[in-house]
C-alpha cells in the first residue's frame, strides 16, 4: 500500500464571510480526496479536556475532490526581467559582484549567472563544493571551468569578477578581499589571503539557453519531467552589487568596481545595486539595474534586505546609511510562497457563523484539516475574540524540539512527538518558523500562511512541550465560549493591523488569545486607541505585545520579524541588521522602543517555564469593592485553577508582571498572583542586567504571574491574567472551574453598557481595621 | 585519581617537510592544460595553512615529478651507458611498456588476463611473416601488429566476462601454450625451428648490434615506454577507468544505475590488446627475428614477477618492478642461477609484507601510522574525556576542547548525586521542583547535543502508548527507535528516559 499524504493550506487564512478563500492542496497516493466543512470547537486531545471537538458544517464544496502532488520551491533567489535576452548568448563579457558567502555545501552554488543545469548550457560563477569560486561555461555538452585557487571564507565579504572572450577561449577569475574592520567575521587583524587573479584558456563556448531559463543571482534553472522548471544550486550568502558587462573590464576598472565605484556607461549591460530604492518604509523585492536596460530582478521567497553590504562602517541601519546596505541575504531553504495551484475555492456564505473552520481532508486513514478564520462581514456580536494570527504564523512549523539543543533547558521537558510531525519534517519543503535558522545558521525572519502548517493543526501539540501552542490552545477558549454560551465574532491580528481601532470599536470587549506575543505598530495603536476611547480588553495570555513585526503593504500573508538585543529570542540578527525591510523600522522588543507592553494592558512578559502550571492566588486588592466582583463564588484563599491541560495549573508556560517601573497603570489592583513556581521558569532576559545567581522561581519574587485591573477613560477596562496556561484551564471539569467563575464575572460585567461595577468604591477608605 | 593525571602530555609540532611557493594573488597567473584536454599539467593546490592562515600552494600530486625525474635521468644517461647496458635498458623499456599495458588489463579491467605474451607473440609473428613473406615494409609492421593483438584481444574477450577469476587465468595460460606449439608446427610459417628470422627493421641493417644501433633501439623503445604510460594514462584516468573504477567496488549496484562495465572492461581489455600487439611488432624489429621463446612460461613468469614486486594496477608499480627485475635478470649475469633465487626471494618478501607491491608501501605505511595512532589515542585517552594535545590540533573551535574537560568534571560530580532516593524522587514527579540535586542532573542531560537525544514518540490514537526515540540531530533525517518498549503513561516515560540518561553517565 503506497503512504498517502495529504497538505494543504488556504489562502488566506483569514477572509470575511461573503469573501472567497481558496484552498491549495498536495496529495501524494491518491488523485480524489474526500473534503468537507467543518467548525472547530476544540483541539488538544487531552482526556482532561473534551477532546477534539469538531461541528459538521454543510456547505458548497465538493464533497470529493481531484488532487495531485503540488511541488515547493525553496530557496531565496532573484531573476532577471530580460525580455529582450540580453544576457542570454553572451561571447564578450566580464561579471562581478560583491559577494559573502556564508556556508560552504556538498554542492555547487551559482551565485549569478544564466545556467541551465540539466542542457548544461549558459555561463555562470559561483562556488564549487570545495569552496572555491568558480567560472563555468557549457555548450550543450560539455562544461568547463576556471577556479579560484584561493577558498572563501565564510561570512568574509569579497569582490569576485570573471570574464570571457570567445573568439579566443580566454577565462579570467579574480578575486579580491573586501574585508574591513566592520563588515566580515573577522577583522582586518587575521592574516588571511583571499586574493587570486588567474587567466585560463576555457575548451568550451558558453551557448544560449532555452527561452524558460532566466539570469539568476542565487539559483540556476533546472528543469526535470515531474516538475518542470524549477530552481536548484541555491547558494547561501549576501550578493550586493553585481553587474554584467559585455566587454573585458581592465584590472583597473575591476579594481574600482570592487572599491565600490560604479562601473563605466561602456558595454553596461546591467549594474544591479541593491541600496537603490530605499525609503525610511524599508524596501520590497525588486533590486534596481541602475544599467541602462533596467534590467531588474525580482526576489523570490524573499531574500532579506536591509542586510550589511560590503561597505558598511557600523551605521545602525539602512537609514543612516543607504548606500552601506547593499547586502542580500539568500538562504536555500527560504519560503515564503508555496504558489500552488488552487485546487478549489470556496465562498463563505453570509450567513455561516464566525469561527475557526478546516477544511477536513480523508484518504484511507490519512487526513488533514486545512485551517482557516472567519470574520463576519459586519460586527453581530457584543464579544470579539482577537485570534493571534501574526503568532501563528511566527510559530509555523517550528523546529526547536528537533534542532535546538537548548530547547530541552528552557522547557524543562523531553521533547514528545507523533509519527505526524516526521511525516512532515521529512519533506523539508514547508519552509521555518521565526524560531528556526537557515542552513547556514542565520535566523529566519519571515514567516508566511502560503505553504502547509503543521502547527494549525487542530489537534497539534508542539512537541517540546507537548502541549497545544497558539491556534490549538485558543480553541480551548472558544470550546469554552460555546460552552459558557456567549455570543462572539471572531477577528484576528491581521484585521486590527489593516483597520487598527475600527476593527475593536464595534466590540464592548475584546479577548486576547493565549500568545498574542507579535505586534505591529497598527496593532499597538490600535488597541491603545481602543481602550484610550472606552474600550475594555481582557488580556488573558502570556508574552503579550513583544515583538516588534510588520507586514508589507498589500502582503499579509507574509509577517517579518528581526529577534535582536533583548528578550527570549532564538536568534540574533547580525549587528546593524535590525530594521524591518518591509516597514523600515527599528524590530526588536517593543519594550526596547519605548511601548513595553505594561502601557497598555498593564502586565509584561517575566519568564517562561514549561514543566509545571501553578494556580494563582488572590492577592488583598481583590478584597476591594472596586473589584470584588470579579471574585463573586471564589473563597478567600481558594487557589484559582490548580487545573488545566497546558502543565496541569492555570498560571503557568509563559507569565506576565505588574511593574510600575515599565508603565503599569499606577492605578492598577493586583488582584492574584501566582506562587510556586520551579527554577525552571527563570527571570526573563531583558530584565537580567547584571547576571547573579538565584533569578528562578523559588528565589526571585519577579517570577510569577500576575492578575490585575484597572480602569481606562471612557468607562474602559482592562482585566488581565498573565499566563499563556489561562484559557487551556477552562476546559477542565466540563468547562465549570474557578478560573470559568472569574472568566464569567468579568465578561458580563464588561458586555454592559455604562459604568462598570465597584466603579464607585473610589473614595478614601476611612478604616477601623 | 583520573586516568589523565597519569598521561604524559608530549609535544607535538613539525617543520614543513616539503617545498611550498607563497603565491601573490595580486598579480596574474595563467595556468596551463593540457592539449586536447581539460586537465592541466600539474595539481596545485592552495590552502590557509591552519596554523598561521597563509596561503600555501604546494603540488599535491607529485608523481608527475617522480616520472620525469626517473625517465628523463634514464634518457639523459643512455648515450653514456656502456653496449650491453644500453641493450638491457632498451629490454627494460619494452618490457616495461608490456607491463604497463598488462597491468591495465589485470587493474583497470580487473581482468586476469596471462595471455599478454600470447599476444605479444602472436602479433609479432603476424607482423613479422607480413614482412618476410609479403615484403610488407617495416613501419607498417606496427599497424599490422596492432590490428593482430586487436582481433586477439577481441577473441580472448569473449569468454573473460564469462569465467571467473583463477579460470580464466588457467584458460589463458592454455592459451598461450597453444600458440607457441601451434607455431612451432606451422611449417609454412617458421621453417626454421618455428622462428623467422632477418624479419626488417626500423634499425638499418648496416646499423644491427652497432652503436648507434643499439643507441637507436633504445631510443625507440623509450618512445614506446612513453606511448604505453600515455595509453595507460588514457585510459586508467578518462572516462573509461573512471566508470571501472566506479563498478569494482559494487558491481550489482553500478548495473543498477546504468553503467555497462562488461563492456568497459571488454573496452580496456581490447585496447591494450591492440597495444600489446604494436609492442610484439616492435619486438621483432627490434631483435630483426622472433622465436616461439617469445611464449614462454619462464619469461611470463618473469614479466609476472615484475607487476607482483612493483604492484598491481598502477604505472609506477608496472614500471618499477620491471627496472628491478630486468636489473637483476640481464644486469648481474655474474651471479647466474642466483639470480632467479634472488628474484624468487624479493617477490617473496614484497609479498609477505607489502599489499600492493613496492609502490603500495607508502599507503600502507600512512594505513599502519594511522592504526598505531587510534592504539595510541585508545590507551591515552577516554570517550569524552580530556582532549589530548595530539588531539586538540584536530579541533578547529578550541572551545570544545575546554567543553570537554568540563563536561568530563561535570559528569564526575553528578555522579555523587545519582542515589536511589534520587531515583525516586524522579519518578514520583518528573516535572516541576526538583531537589537540588536532582534539578543540577536533569539540566545537564536537557543541554545536551542535538545528536543522539532522546525523545519520546507519543503512539497515534490516544495517550497510553510511549516508545523512546532519539532524534538525529539533522534536519530532515528521522529519529530512530531506541527500544520497542511501550509505556504506559507519559510519567513512565520521562522517568524511562531519565534512566537511559543516567545510564549513559554512569557508563562515562
Amino acid at each position: 500500500m503506497t503512504t498517502i499524504r495529504i497538505f494543504g493550506y488556504s489562502d488566506p487564512l483569514c477572509v470575511k464571510t461573503g469573501e472567497t478563500v481558496d484552498f491549495k492542496l498536495s496529495v501524494e497516493g491518491a488523485s480524489k480526496v474526500d473534503a468537507s466543512l467543518s467548525r472547530l470547537l476544540h483541539g488538544d486531545e487531552n482526556p482532561v479536556g473534551p477532546g477534539f471537538v469538531e461541528e459538521a458544517v454543510k456547505s458548497s464544496i465538493p464533497a470529493t475532490l481531484e488532487v495531485k502532488r503540488q511541488f515547493t520551491q525553496i530557496g531565496s533567489f532573484a531573476v532577471a526581467r530580460d525580455p529582450d535576452r540580453m544576457l542570454d548568448g553572451l561571447e564578450d563579457f566580464t561579471i562581478f559582484a560583491h559577494v559573502c558567502p556564508t556556508l560552504i555545501k556538498a554542492e555547487r552554488q551559482h551565485v549569478m549567472g544564466q545556467w541551465c543545469v540539466d542542457e548544461n548550457k549558459g555561463y555562470a560563477l559561483g562556488i564549487d563544493p570545495d569552496g572555491h569560486f568558480s567560472f563555468w561555461v557549457g555548450d550543450g555538452k560539455v562544461v568547463d571551468q576556471i577556479v579560484a585557487e584561493t577558498p572563501v571564507l565564510p561570512r568574509c565579504w569579497v569582490f569576485v569578477a570573471a570574464g570571457y572572450r570567445k573568439s579566443t577561449g580566454q577565462a579570467w577569475l579574480r578575486v579580491i578581499d573586501c574585508v574591513n574592520s566592520w563588515n566580515s567575521r573577522f577583522s582586518t587583524v587575521v592574516p588571511f589571503q583571499m586574493n587570486c587573479w588567474l587567466k585560463e584558456k576555457l575548451r568550451v563556448a558558453p551557448v544560449r539557453t532555452h527561452e524558460h531559463v532566466r539570469f539568476m543571482l542565487a539559483g540556476a534553472s533546472e528543469t526535470n519531467a515531474a516538475r518542470g522548471p524549477h530552481t536548484t544550486l541555491l547558494y547561501n550568502g549576501k550578493i550586493d552589487r553585481a553587474g554584467v558587462c559585455s566587454r573585458q573590464l581592465k584590472p583597473a576598472e575591476v579594481e574600482s568596481l570592487a572599491r565600490g565605484e560604479r562601473p563605466a556607461t561602456e558595454g553596461l549591460i546591467a549594474y544591479w545595486d541593491p541600496t537603490e530604492g530605499y525609503t525610511d518604509a524599508g524596501i520590497g523585492d525588486v533590486i534596481v539595474d541602475t544599467g541602462p536596460n533596467g534590467l531588474h530582478l525580482d526576489g523570490v521567497n524573499r531574500p532579506v534586505r536591509c542586510m550589511t553590504g560590503f561597505n558598511w562602517r557600523g551605521s545602525d541601519s539602512f537609514r543612516l546609511a543607504p548606500h552601506e546596505y547593499g547586502g542580500v541575504h539568500y538562504h536555500d531553504d527560504a519560503l515564503t510562497d508555496s504558489k500552488w495551484e488552487t485546487t478549489c475555492s470556496f465562498k463563505v456564505p453570509l450567513d455561516l457563523r464566525s469561527g475557526v473552520y478546516a477544511l477536513k481532508l480523508t484518504s484511507g486513514s490519512t487526513s488533514d484539516h486545512v485551517v482557516f478564520i472567519v470574520r463576519p462581514n459586519k460586527p453581530r456580536a457584543k464579544i470579539a475574540f482577537l485570534l493571534p494570527t501574526f503568532t501563528y504564523l511566527a510559530y509555523a512549523n517550528e523546529h526547536l524540539a528537533y534542532e535546538a539543543p537548548i530547547a530541552q533547558a528552557i522547557t524543562a521537558h523531553t521533547p514528545v512527538i507523533v509519527p505526524e510531525d516526521l511525516e512532515y519534517k521529512k519533506l523539508e519543503e514547508f519552509g521555518l518558523s521565526t524560531y528556526d535558522h537557515h542552513t547556514d545558521g542565520a535566523g529566519c525572519c519571515y514567516s508566511s500562511w502560503r505553504r502547509p502548517i503543521i502547527s494549525l493543526r487542530p489537534r497539534y501539540r508542539m512537541p517540546a512541550m507537548n502541549f497545544p501552542w497558539a491556534l490549538p490552545a485558543d480553541l480551548s477558549l472558544i470550546w469554552w465560549l460555546e460552552h459558557a454560551g456567549y455570543d462572539y465574532d471572531i477577528i484576528t491580528d491581521h484585521d486590527l493591523h489593516a483597520e487598527g481601532k475600527a476593527a475593536l470599536e464595534p466590540y464592548k470587549v475584546v479577548m486576547n488569545g493565549t500568545h498574542p506575543e507579535y505586534y505591529s505598530e497598527e496593532m499597538m495603536d490600535g488597541t491603545e486607541q481602543y481602550l484610550a476611547a472606552g474600550g475594555r480588553v481582557m488580556y488573558i495570555g502570556g508574552n503579550g505585545y513583544y515583538w516588534v513585526t510588520g507586514l508589507r503593504e498589500g502582503e499579509p500573508h507574509c509577517i517579518e520579524v528581526r529577534k535582536l538585543d533583548a528578550g527570549s529570542r532564538a536568534w540574533q540578527a547580525e549587528p546593524g541588521e535590525g530594521y524591518l525591510a518591509c516597514t523600515g523600522e527599528r524590530s526588536g522588543l517593543w519594550r526596547s522602543r519605548g511601548r513595553a507592553p505594561q502601557k497598555i494592558v498593564g502586565l509584561g512578559f517575566t519568564t517562561e517555564g514549561m514543566d509545571e502550571s501553578q494556580a494563582f492566588e488572590r492577592m488583598p486588592d481583590s478584597f476591594h469593592k472596586r473589584v470584588s466582583w470579579i471574585f463573586k463564588g471564589i473563597g478567600e484563599r481558594e487557589p484559582i485553577g490548580d487545573f488545566g491541560l497546558a502543565a496541569g495549573g492555570a498560571a503557568g508556560v509563559e507569565l506576565d508582571r505588574y511593574e510600575l517601573g515599565l508603565g503599569t497603570p499606577p492605578h492598577t489592583m493586583l488582584l492574584a498572583s501566582s506562587w510556586g513556581h520551579s527554577d525552571n521558569y527563570p527571570l526573563v532576559s531583558e530584565e537580567v542586567t547584571y547576571a547573579f545567581p538565584g533569578r528562578g522561581g523559588t528565589q526571585d519574587a519577579q517570577v510569577r504571574g500576575d492578575m490585575i485591573y484597572f480602569t481606562t477613560p471612557n468607562n474602559g477596562a482592562v482585566f488581565a491574567a498573565g499566563s499563556i496556561a489561562w484559557s487551556q484551564a477552562l476546559p477542565c471539569n466540563g468547562g465549570e472551574n474557578n478560573v470559568a467563575v472569574v472568566m464569567r464575572n468579568v465578561l458580563d460585567a464588561f458586555t454592559k453598557e455604562g459604568k462598570l461595577p465597584g466603579s464607585q468604591f473610589v473614595g478614601d477608605e476611612k478604616l477601623w481595621r | 585519581m583520573t586516568m589523565e593525571a597519569k598521561t604524559a602530555l608530549h609535544e607535538i609540532g613539525n617543520r614543513h617537510r616539503e617545498i611550498l611557493l607563497y603565491p601573490d594573488g595580486n598579480e596574474p597567473r595563467s595556468r596551463m592544460r593540457v592539449p586536447l584536454s581539460r586537465r592541466h599539467w600539474l595539481k596545485w593546490r592552495l590552502r590557509h595553512n591552519p596554523k598561521t592562515l597563509v596561503v600555501e600552494k604546494r603540488l599535491a600530486d607529485k608523481k608527475p615529478l617522480w616520472w620525469v625525474l626517473a625517465l628523463g635521468s634514464l634518457a639523459v644517461a643512455a648515450p653514456f651507458l656502456s653496449n650491453s647496458s644500453l641493450s638491457i635498458a632498451a629490454i627494460f623499456c619494452m618490457y616495461a611498456a608490456i607491463n604497463v599495458l598488462w597491468t591495465l588489463i589485470i587493474g583497470t579491467a580487473g581482468i586476469f588476463s596471462l595471455a599478454t605474451m600470447a599476444v605479444v607473440g602472436l602479433a609479432g609473428y603476424a607482423a613479422a611473416a607480413a614482412n618476410v613473406y609479403l615484403g610488407v615494409p617495416w613501419p607498417f609492421m606496427l599497424l599490422i601488429g596492432g590490428v593482430a593483438g586487436l582481433v586477439t584481444g577481441a577473441f580472448l574477450a569473449l569468454p573473460s566476462t564469462r569465467l571467473d577469476g583463477l579460470y580464466y587465468a588457467l584458460l589463458t595460460l592454455g592459451m598461450a601454450e597453444i600458440c607457441r606449439v601451434f607455431i612451432q608446427q606451422l611449417k609454412p610459417l617458421a621453417p626454421s625451428n618455428g622462428s623467422i628470422n632477418a624479419v626488417g627493421s626500423f634499425i638499418p641493417s648496416e646499423w644491427y648490434l652497432q652503436r648507434e644501433g643499439l643507441l637507436l633501439g633504445f631510443a625507440a623503445a623509450f618512445a614506446l615506454l612513453l606511448g604505453a604510460l600515455l595509453l595507460f594514462r588514457l585510459i586508467n584516468s578518462e572516462r573509461l577507468g573512471l566508470v571501472l573504477q566506479t563498478a569494482r567496488d559494487e558491481e550489482a549496484f553500478a548495473e543498477a544505475i546504468g553503467i555497462d562495465y562488461r563492456r568497459a572492461r571488454s573496452q580496456v581489455f581490447m585496447i591494450s590488446s591492440a597495444g600489446l600487439g604494436v609492442i610484439g611488432s616492435f619486438y621483432a624489429m627490434y631483435y630483426s627475428s622472433i622465436s616461439p621463446a617469445v611464449f614462454s612460461l619462464d619469461q611470463l613468469l618473469l614479466l609476472f614477477a615484475m607487476i607482483v614486486i612493483g604492484g598491481i594496477g598502477r604505472a609506477d608499480g608496472a614500471v618499477l618492478g620491471t627496472a628491478i627485475v630486468i636489473l637483476i635478470d640481464k644486469g648481474m649475469l655474474d651471479l647466474g642461477p642466483a639470480r632467479i633465487l634472488l628474484i624468487a626471494v624479493i617477490m617473496m618478501v614484497v609479498t609477505l609484507f607489502a599489499h600492493n607491491g613496492l609502490v603500495g608501501i607508502r599507503e600502507q605505511f600512512r594505513n599502519f601510522r594511522n592504526r598505531k595512532k587510534s592504539e595510541a589515542r585508545a590507551r591515552r585517552t577516554e570517550k569524552g574525556g580530556e582532549v589530548m594535545p595530539e588531539e586538540a590540533i584536530e579541533i578547529a573551535d578550541k572551545q570544545e576542547v575546554y567543553f570537554r574537560r568540563f563536561n568530563k568534571r561535570l559528569r564526575e560530580e553528578l555522579k555523587l548525586l545519582i542515589t536511589p532516593d534520587l531515583l525516586e524522587e524522579h519518578r514520583q514527579k518528573p516535572l516541576g521542583r526538583h531537589s537540588d540535586g536532582l534539578s543540577r542532573v536533569l539540566n545537564y542531560f536537557r543541554r545536551g547535543e542535538m545528536a543522539d537525544k532522546y525523545a519520546i514518540m507519543r503512539q497515534p490514537d490516544g495517550f497510553n502508548r510511549y516508545k523512546i526515540v532519539a532524534l538525529s540531530g539533522e534536519r530532515g533525517a528521522p529519529p530512530r527507535l531506541v527500544d520497542d518498549r511501550i509505556y504506559e503513561t507519559i510519567e513512565e516515560a520521562y522517568h524511562a528516559v531519565f534512566l537511559l540518561r543516567v545510564n549513559d553517565l554512569l557508563e562515562s
